[in-house]
């Protein structure tokens, strides 16, 4: 498989806070990505700065075969980093269908699929995006990532503070994309064990650089280094929730 | 009474005119544009240069006032603003305020320092009976197009995607570019834009208020509070203001002739206590 994305020895902050120190590490096409880490070690920061965000110091990122390290945030967007921001972050003022239809381009993801993946947007069309409960937010933020027709989705946090079968159907959304249409992620999550379920690779972060690089599942089956790294799956893990959708289920539940 | 309602809601409508420019410049943009009158008065004199140089009508001297203010606003914009968009408000405040003092000097430069001649057109001179009051007809016609320019404006914002483009910009700069617009390529057009409008409330204005190079400063105070009692980065709240303003500023000339000019700061400091966030604040603030 070819390579997809890769950091090459980024070094990045804020002003002159430097948060990512030489960060390296690569994605192949197809392939799904978690990164997960301890709260401030620069995970949601390295998504930041795949979309332009932050003060690149030193090293490059290429993307899809280009250097994008210079390129303005929106040419990204476009040239297919499909990013679903922290805390959701829709546009208040505009309606649910204006949040998709603004940032639309192109391609085989339009408002009419969108709806099909999500049909509480469809119900909730013309509410304004201030007036969406936590689980409608974060599929209109993943909708509108959509609607701009990427070749990675980046998901910043997903899961936080969403009920747990939102999180669930919402993961298995993720898990779809990837096997049915293609589309791959990268994770960036706290909680490790329903992400891992959801990716092949995973890096763990601390102090902004990488410290471990490996399989998804063998990261999940290996508590004593999981919990090494950050401090969690020590004890057996209750039963996680099943991600494998049942024969022919394509859809989220009608009024999910 | 009715008479001074009316008076000054053709005065807000000016207000109105040349400060949504602004309003959308510091919401959308966050940049503290104190030139805004500036490009009023660019507006004010293209149309009367159109007027008595070029012999044109009025009607087109305002196509050519807003032009004017359009094109030296997306000029300034490119080679000025864009510096500073991120800037300390402080940097933009001393930028925009010497463009204020560079525009009174080349203006009093070419066109020296006294008020501009203007006469309306036959059509708009005198006054006509309406709904049982005798109302001046270019009063009346102030109105008319602030209410169509309100019309066309709400229009475009809530109606288009440029217009749904600008107000995700409002909402999340960084969010609308990492989805993939072109915020940069949207502030130069809106803008100018917005410089246009101001240039076509300059030209109006020349009826009721007097053009002279210091336009820009004289009237800065009342486009900031029009924008600051309404809420920057809406077309309604600075509509709403600018009415308000205007019937308070004529109703206190008018009726307590020696306190009329402290009465807009009154209503101002009373609508910011009760409303920090102005009239209509935009939503999700």
């Amino acid at each position: 498989m070819s390579e997809l994305l890769a950091f090459d020895q980024v070094t990045a902050g804020y002003g002159d806070a430097v948060v990512l120190d030489r960060m390296s590490f690569s994605l192949e096409a197809g392939k799904s990505l978690a990164i997960l880490g301890r709260n401030g070690v620069g995970k949601t920061t390295l998504l930041e700065t795949l979309m332009g965000h932050t003060r690149v110091m030193s090293g490059s990122i290429r993307w899809n075969g280009q250097d994008i390290t210079r390129m303005p945030s929106h040419r990204r967007a476009r040239s297919g980093l499909g990013w679903v921001p922290q805390e959701r972050e829709v546009f208040p003022s505009l309606t649910v269908e204006e949040n998709l239809t603004v940032v639309a381009t192109p391609g085989p993801w339009n408002l009419k699929r969108v709806y099909e993946l999500f049909p509480r947007l469809q119900e909730r069309r013309s509410n304004y995006g201030n007036q969406l409960s936590g689980g409608e937010q974060q599929m209109l933020a993943i909708g509108r990532a959509l609607m701009t027709n990427p070749k990675l989705l980046l998901l910043d946090e997903p899961m936080e503070g969403l009920a747990p079968i939102i999180v669930e159907e919402l993961a298995l959304v993720v898990k779809l994309l990837c096997e049915s249409e293609g589309l791959a992620s990268v994770v960036v999550e706290q909680h490790p064990v329903l992400t891992l379920s959801m990716t092949h690779h995973a890096i763990v972060l601390e102090r902004g650089q990488v410290v471990h690089a490996g399989h998804s599942q063998a990261l999940a089956e290996d508590t004593h280094l999981l919990h090494g790294l950050l401090g969690v799956g020590q004890r057996p893990q209750p039963s996680r929730p099943s991600m494998d959708a049942p024969a022919g289920y394509t859809l989220l539940p009608q009024g999910a | 009474m009715g008479i001074v309602i009316f008076d000054g809601i053709a005065y807000g409508m000016l207000l109105f005119l040349i400060a949504v420019g602004l309003s959308v410049t510091m919401g959308l943009m966050s940049f503290v544009n104190l030139a805004h009158g500036a490009f009023a008065m660019i507006g004010g004199y293209a149309a009367v240069t159109a007027m008595n140089q070029f012999g044109l009508g009025f009607f087109p001297a305002l196509v050519a006032s807003f032009v004017a203010a359009a094109l030296v606003g997306g000029v300034l914009e490119f080679t000025l603003y864009r510096r500073l968009y991120r800037a300390h408000p402080l940097d933009q405040v001393l930028l925009s305020i010497g463009l204020v003092f560079v525009s009174v000097a080349v203006f009093t430069y070419f066109f020296g320092p006294t008020i501009q001649a203007f006469s309306p057109p036959e059509s708009l001179t005198g006054s006509m009976s309406l709904m049982g009051l005798e109302v001046g007809r270019y009063r009346l016609f102030l109105i008319v197009c602030g209410f169509a320019i309100l019309a066309g404006l709400l229009l475009v914002l809530n109606r288009t995607r440029y217009g749904a483009m600008v107000r995700a910009a409002v909402d999340n700069q960084r969010v609308a570019r990492g989805t993939g617009i072109h915020v940069q390529r949207l502030f130069f057009l809106t803008f100018a834009f917005g410089c246009g409008l101001a240039g076509l409330g300059g030209a109006l204005s020349l009826g009721i208020l007097g053009l002279e190079p210091s336009f820009a400063l004289k009237y800065l105070i009342f486009f900031l509070i029009v924008v600051c009692v309404g809420g920057a980065g809406t077309i309604i709240g600075p509509f709403v203001a600018a009415l308000l303003v205007g019937i308070v500023d004529v109703a206190g000339k008018y009726y307590l002739p020696e306190l009329g000019a402290f009465l807009i700061y009154v209503f101002m400091v009373i609508t910011l206590l009760v409303r920090p966030n102005g009239l209509i604040p935009r939503k999700g603030l």
